[in-house]
């Protein structure tokens, strides 16, 4: 199981009940594959950078979820059928938090280094000279 | 730090260069997200363009996850792939 966020962009002339819908049929998906959704969040209209099917706006939702590929595969198959749906992408992002984790437990190795040991100089500058 | 005009001998070009410095390190951004577009978009002029290295400074290990975040970001319509 990896970690992915779905992003997907609905045609702004839907309603709010028809984004609803298409959420739910989404959640059904991922839940019924055995994954699990750990943040829904619907990010609103939005100007879009291009042209996309002649729409010039877009709603923005995105999901968080824990799922395997086969989910994926699934819930991209329902994107691209669904006729309000113009645009969608998938991330994976458990890569990128752990290098993010990684990165913190150095950053407080280092400043708990800092701290008990000698601690004469604890000016950012000869960190910032380092890097 | 702009001391740019400061005296040298006659016939000798005035050059001053800004010590270049990456972004994301002085600030200690880790996460560089395709999500978010105001830190991106300074890194995307107006031909909307990924800005060189050479030009922005950012150093090549964030460069390359920069590059990345604005990739996906075009793809979901974030950002420009070009200006019409």
């Amino acid at each position: 199981m990896r970690n992915y966020e779905i992003m997907f962009i609905v045609n702004p002339n839907a309603t709010e009940e028809e984004i609803d819908k298409i959420n739910a049929q989404i959640e059904s998906i991922i839940t019924s594959g055995g994954g699990k959704i750990e943040k829904i969040e619907k990010m609103g209209k939005r100007r879009l950078a291009y042209e996309v099917d002649k729409q010039r706006e877009g709603y923005y939702v995105l999901f968080a979820i824990v799922a395997n590929g086969d989910i994926i595969k699934e819930c991209e198959r329902r994107l691209r059928v669904m006729d309000a749906v113009i645009k969608y992408i998938t991330v994976r992002t458990d890569e990128e938090v752990r290098r993010l984790e990684k990165i913190r437990s150095y950053r407080q190795k280092r400043a708990a280094r800092r701290g008990s040991g000698a601690g004469t100089k604890p000016g950012p500058s000869a960190e910032e000279a380092m890097q | 730090m702009r001391s740019a005009k400061e005296k040298r001998p006659a016939g000798q070009k005035q050059y001053y260069r800004r010590k270049k410095v990456c972004k994301f390190c002085v600030e200690r951004i880790d996460s560089i997200n395709y999500k978010d577009v105001k830190l991106l978009s300074q890194f995307v002029p107006e031909r909307a363009k990924i800005m060189p290295r050479r030009i922005s400074g950012v150093c090549s290990p964030h460069q390359r996850l920069l590059n990345d975040a604005i990739k996906k970001a075009r793809n979901i319509a974030l950002l420009p792939f070009t200006t019409e």
